[in-house]
């Protein structure tokens, strides 16, 4: 307590100096504060992304990439394939596969741009949509392809307002559809509004909204059996596929498979380099704002040479002027610490806002702050606190 | 009366620039419990180094100290401090208090590394204070304070810990005639009443005066160690140097 006193007593004696000194472990810590948070709050967002699509989903898509010229016709996807992958994959439980087109949507209030999705029944159970009005399409009506939608909450208040859509119209080009359910609201995810969207039986879609797509399919979603199983899934719709497509050895995939494992391992390697890029810095100010307490200390040291000796020659050990100094070089780095807390709670707060993710400084980051700060301090205090302690009281006391 | 401070065959050398300086040679002492001794000499005599060795601030390069019985030569820098702690006060020319802090505070320093409590602190310190004659000036800062004053606060933090053996080296140095009088007048009475062992180091006749014996060093040895029969009453020549100072204050 008494050294506390005294190191804060010193401090307060040279508060400007202090203040420039506590300036580089200021920044430091802010740096390992944003890096935490950035970190924790990158990998939620992440993990909330897959845990709303499915961890154990893979989709596959046409690689419509030409390849110097080597495959003049666009690949495709049709419904065969995504029957092939329900019938022999064996890794995968559940497959589905949609079209989507952007259009203006008309009810009799209002109109609206949105993603019209042309879906099969298993869409809903794949996706892990449900409805929170009326029902999903039946097989007779996916069969007699008829003009039926299932909305979004997005487009229910764009279209219809606080009204009842259930029973109402819809019309898309020159056909009007009825809505016969409403999806529960799914919320956000950070590429799209998941609630802002009609869904129709793909054979409807197909024949009302876009003839011209055939029995292509933009998009095979299928659902692996576990997320360990996605690897497996994987490899087994790309031999399936290949075969289907009469690939032979030397040629390449003429489609793209991607699961959200992959997807989390690719944002994590993201991650991961970000964060060290950031943790370097936050290194590096650190060393520098270390080296610089050391160097006050020194200042300090030198300074109160006599002190030291006055001290000394009334009964302070070692330890005691060791310690006098150590916690002076500790309250100089936990003092940065702090208002590196303050900076860096800015400076998310900024981030959150432009990002748009939710950066928080938790109680992790604060207590990395504090820790870090502290260890600064004794890393970086200890050597003018060791030269202290070590004087010769003689030598010391016949200082200025 | 017991012996206090035993010297015996105590040598200090030092290496300055690489030859070797022989700061004290051979030095044979003995202080008794409640003497007050004087040690004399011109500048660069050894009087200093010899001060050093008996404050336990630097170690004898050869020859025992046996500081009230105990064989302290060989100890370590933190049993030195320790000893410096429980049984020695020092008083310095230059004072030595800490700088911005108060007269009850440096006075308290000695006890605050002997791991005193707080309100005790406080209470030893007030009464050391008052025993020099300070207890309406415990708040101020050196600064606030004559250099008597500031001396005197010195000798409350010396006196703090109660010690049997308080060192003074060139303590009325940088204090005219009746401060130093005041000072000395104030040493005798911890001697004479309280049976302190007072060592005062100095090179003014005057001041030497007032001890019980005076040692003179020279070329880092004792050449004389002069028993007085009466010294001088240090508090009889303060009336008279506050006389002198009013006359001249008055004409």
């Amino acid at each position: 307590m008494t050294a506390l006193g005294v190191a804060l007593r010193a401090l307060l004696r040279a508060r400007l100096r202090a203040l420039l000194t506590t300036l580089g472990i200021l920044i430091g810590t802010a740096a390992v504060v944003v890096v935490v948070a950035l970190g924790t709050g990158a990998r939620a967002r992440i993990s909330a992304e897959i845990a709303n699509i499915g961890s154990a989903a893979v989709f596959v898509f046409p690689d419509t990439g030409m390849r110097g010229g080597t495959r003049p016709n666009a690949a495709e996807l049709n419904d065969g394939d995504a029957a092939a992958i329900r019938l022999d994959a064996s890794a995968v439980s559940g497959v589905t596969v949609w079209n989507t087109l952007r259009a203006r949507a008309h009810s009799a209030y209002d109109s609206y741009r949105t993603s019209i999705m042309g879906v099969d029944q298993e869409y809903f159970s794949v996706r892990g949509f449900s409805l929170a009005e009326g029902r999903g399409f039946s097989d007779s009506e996916v069969r007699a392809k008829t003009k039926v939608v299932v909305i979004g909450s997005t487009v229910r208040r764009e279209l219809f307002g606080t009204e009842p859509a259930v029973g109402q119209w819809i019309r898309l080009g020159r056909h009007a559809y009825r809505v016969i359910g409403l999806m529960s609201e799914k919320g956000r995810s950070p590429f799209e509004d998941q609630d802002d969207r009609i869904l129709m039986p793909i054979g409807t879609w197909r024949s009302r909204v876009s003839p011209a797509m055939g029995r292509r399919v933009q998009l095979i979603m299928a659902s692996a059996k576990t997320t360990a199983h996605t690897a497996r899934a994987e490899e087994q719709i790309r031999t399936i596929l290949r075969e289907r497509h009469r690939l032979g050895t030397d040629l390449p995939d003429d489609f793209v498979v991607r699961s959200q494992e992959g997807f989390r391992k690719a944002q994590d390697a993201i991650l991961d380099m970000v964060t060290g890029l950031l943790g370097a810095v936050a290194a590096v100010a650190l060393f520098i704002g270390g080296v610089g307490v050391m160097n006050i200390m020194l200042v300090s040291v030198a300074e109160r040479t006599r002190e030291v000796g006055i001290r000394m020659s009334i009964g302070a050990r070692e330890m005691d002027i060791m310690l006098q100094f150590l916690v002076e070089a500790l309250l100089l780095t936990t003092t940065g610490g702090v208002l590196g807390i303050g900076l860096a709670a800015l400076v998310s707060r900024a981030l959150a806002s432009s990002l748009g993710w939710s950066l928080r400084l938790d109680g992790t980051a604060i207590l990395i702050a504090i820790s870090t700060s502290i260890l600064v301090g004794l890393c970086f205090g200890i050597l003018p606190a060791r030269r202290a302690a070590r004087l010769d009281p003689v030598e010391a006391l016949r200082q200025g | 009366m017991s012996t206090l401070v035993e010297l015996s065959g105590v040598g200090r050398d030092y290496l300055v620039g690489g030859t070797l300086v022989r700061a004290l040679r051979s030095v044979d002492l003995d202080i008794q419990a409640g003497e007050f001794v004087a040690v004399v000499g011109p500048s660069g005599s050894g009087k200093s180094t010899l001060m050093n060795v008996l404050g336990c601030l630097d170690r004898p390069t050869r020859g025992s100290y046996r500081l009230a019985g105990v064989e302290v030569s060989s100890k370590d820098a933190d049993e030195r401090a320790l000893i410096r702690n429980r049984l020695l006060g020092f008083i310095f020319q230059g004072f030595n208090l800490m700088p911005r802090t108060s007269a009850l505070e440096n006075t308290e320093l000695p006890l605050v590394y002997r791991g005193v409590k707080k309100s005790e602190r406080r209470r030893r310190a007030l009464t050391a204070l008052v025993r020099v004659g300070l207890e309406d000036r415990v708040h101020h800062t050196p600064a606030e304070l004559s250099g008597g004053q500031q001396q005197r606060v010195a000798i409350a933090r010396a006196l703090v810990t109660d010690p049997p053996l308080l060192l003074a080296d060139e303590p009325t140095g940088n204090l005219d005639s009746v401060t130093t009088y005041e000072v000395l007048a104030l040493l005798q009475e911890l001697v004479r009443q309280a049976g302190r062992t007072v060592v005062l180091v100095t090179h003014e006749p005057d001041v030497a005066a007032c001890a019980d014996r005076v040692v003179t060093v020279r070329d880092g040895s004792i050449v004389a160690s002069e028993q007085k029969q009466a010294p001088a009453d240090a508090r009889l020549l303060l009336e008279q140097a506050r006389q002198r100072a009013e006359r001249v204050g008055g004409s």
